[in-house]
């Protein structure tokens, strides 16, 4: 099984590789407002994960539940879904706006290709009449990918993710 | 109340239909929490939450906080989470561990069996005052069976044993899959929560009907829905090319009712011969191992997809979970969902379960979400003052007595389940505290 924990931050990286890795958080974003599901499913790695705890400094999605703990299999499933005609919770769709900010570079390894990127997430949805908002800190595990990336890992650690929450059919 | 005159419930449900006011009428809720929720035996957690002396976990039980103890003679003790000296919640965290349950306001302080056992300043306390009868109030009465515990807030009624003997093998057809013949309700909770009434999601539990429709986003163009346990490959064919068709592979699907408001659903047809995964495969050697060759296939044969203890838990055999239902207001509930760990299983095996039950029953899951949509949408029908009935009739007088299992049987596509629900409701809700 793989490590799911998050590393204690390690501030080393330059200003030149957060605008880079900025840009490529702001794009992911981009593409959940865009409702792109399919191509924000191709940010990821074969064996990347899309997770939101449910618990507070949640250790591990093996042995608690969680929000969501999407492998590429779940991730495809969850996306064929909300491509579907008659998904009813998504009828009307959500409409969403994310605001990615905070951006901080917790650790590069240039040799391998391997980035940490944090930030703060603001998602604001809409959807049949009612406005909510999921706030929260995110973690990107990031491996380069020619001239990009590919998601290894993105946790999403909401601030109330051990609430009971109102059916959510999108990702954060 | 509703309808006056000298029977104002009786009104409320008719052979084949409840009217729109036991789901909208706040009045109806009101006497929901006193003579149902006041009285029926209730779901209140797992022996397993509190594992240990000291441990604790909080919950409701209709709209009364509670706190389940373990005290260190070992025994768990189901207590009302109220100072006794002017009223505070007293433990205010949802879990945990302490050897003294302390108020914040006065710093009173309980014992886990709830005897009051610190009175900061007592020289000031009235010359007749004894600690002895200022202990945590308990709950009137407690049952247990196999870890699940239920409590009744009314000191007198039908027996533990009365409500739950009939519907006892379903808990033990989900505890047996455990090698070790034990459940942990330590993997944490799914919470959702929804505009509509709690009946709601009582009645889905055991409603087929809906599948086919409701659930059309989570199957494939051939119908077949994603796989749903560890081990299988795909899941069951839900839809067939045409309406006909899948009534027709519907048909062998049945419910059952026990009385007291009590049923279940039969099993969800998939192969099982095919059902193979490493984490499968190391479970069933495991079982093989724990209880013989025979009594493991027993075991590992589906019977049950649903099963619902009324009024307030649900038993899931598919995607193995224990759903708890808490009402908030005439149309508001909050459902809690416990993954359970097989007790003996290997983590694999778990972590199986856990995963699947993630995208099925969270509140971002693929099932349930659509289910939720359901109830938010009947909620807002229900305002609607035309028609004043709900139809519930399907299959009305096509119940047949299933004497192998002592109960009654019906098609899952009727809602026998629903009517027998409205029966053990109306038993409650008629009769005077």
């Amino acid at each position: 099984m793989m490590e799911a924990a998050v590393p204690e931050p390690k501030r080393t990286a330059t200003p030149v590789d957060r605008a880079v890795l900025e840009a490529f958080l702001f794009e992911e974003a981009r593409l959940l407002d865009m409702r792109r599901f399919r191509d924000w499913m191709a940010l990821f790695s074969d064996d990347g994960t899309y997770w939101v705890p449910a618990t507070v400094d949640q250790k591990s999605p093996y042995d608690q539940v969680s929000l969501f703990f999407d492998d590429r299999d779940l991730m495809k499933t969850r996306i064929d879904r909300l491509e579907h005609p008659r998904i009813h919770i998504q009828t009307p769709p959500s409409r969403t706006a994310h605001l990615i900010g905070n951006v901080t570079v917790d650790e590069t390894d240039d040799a391998k290709g391997h980035y940490v990127v944090s930030s703060t997430v603001i998602m604001v949805e809409y959807r049949d009449d009612q406005q909510r908002l999921f706030a929260g800190r995110q973690v990107h595990r990031l491996r380069r990918n020619g001239d990009g990336f590919l998601i290894a890992q993105k946790r999403v650690d909401l601030i109330n993710c051990d609430s009971a929450f109102e059916a959510m059919a999108v990702p954060i | 109340m509703p309808n006056g005159g000298c029977d104002p419930i009786g009104g409320l449900v008719e052979p084949g239909r409840v009217h729109r006011r036991v789901y909208a009428d706040p009045d109806v809720f009101e006497l929901e929490m006193e003579r149902i929720f006041g009285r029926a035996w209730l779901f209140v957690g797992h022996t397993s939450q509190v594992p240990n002396p000291g441990d604790y976990f909080t919950t409701e039980l209709g709209r009364q906080p509670v706190v389940l103890t373990r005290h260190r003679d070992g025994a768990v003790y189901v207590l009302f989470n109220r100072c006794t000296h002017r009223g505070a919640k007293v433990v205010n965290e949802r879990c945990g561990h302490a050897t003294r349950m302390t108020c914040l306001y006065h710093g009173w302080s309980y014992d886990t069996d709830g005897a009051l056992v610190g009175v900061p300043m007592p020289e000031g306390c009235a010359a007749d005052f004894r600690k002895e009868a200022f202990g945590l109030a308990r709950v009137p009465r407690t049952g247990e069976y196999r870890g699940f515990v239920f409590a009744s807030l009314a000191p007198r009624g039908p027996s533990f044993e009365d409500h739950i003997g009939p519907i006892k093998s379903n808990i033990d057809d989900l505890v047996d899959r455990a090698p070790d013949g034990m459940l942990a309700f330590d993997l944490g909770m799914h919470r959702y929560i929804f505009n509509g009434n709690w009946k709601l999601q009582v009645e889905n539990v055991l409603d087929s009907y809906h599948v086919p429709f409701g659930h059309a986003s989570t199957v494939n163009k051939d119908g077949v829905q994603f796989a749903r346990r560890e081990g299988d490959k795909s899941g069951a064919k839900v839809v067939e090319a045409d309406q006909a068709k899948t009534a027709q592979s519907w048909k062998g699907r049945r419910s059952y009712i026990v009385g007291n408001g009590h049923g279940w659903t039969s099993n969800t047809a998939l192969d099982d011969g095919k059902r193979s995964s490493a984490a499968f495969d190391d479970y069933k050697r495991v079982l093989v191992e724990k209880v013989g060759a025979a009594r493991a296939q027993h075991i590992l044969t589906p019977r049950l997809h649903n099963t619902l203890i009324y009024p307030n838990v649900s038993i899931m055999g598919l995607n193995i979970h224990v759903r708890v239902i808490k009402p908030l207001a005439v149309d508001r509930t909050e459902i809690n969902v416990y993954p359970v760990r097989l007790v003996g299983a290997p983590n694999a095996m778990n972590f199986g379960n856990l995963r699947l039950l993630n995208v099925t029953h969270s509140a971002a899951s693929f099932v349930q979400t659509d289910d939720i949509e359901a109830f938010v949408r009947t909620q807002k029908g229900l305002r609607c003052l035309a028609p004043e009935w709900v139809d519930i009739s399907r299959g009305l007088g096509a119940e047949e007595p299933d004497r192998e299992l002592n109960a009654t049987r019906g098609s899952a596509m009727h809602e026998m389940v629903v009517r027998a629900q409205y029966k053990a409701w109306v038993g409650y809700m008629r009769e005077r505290a």
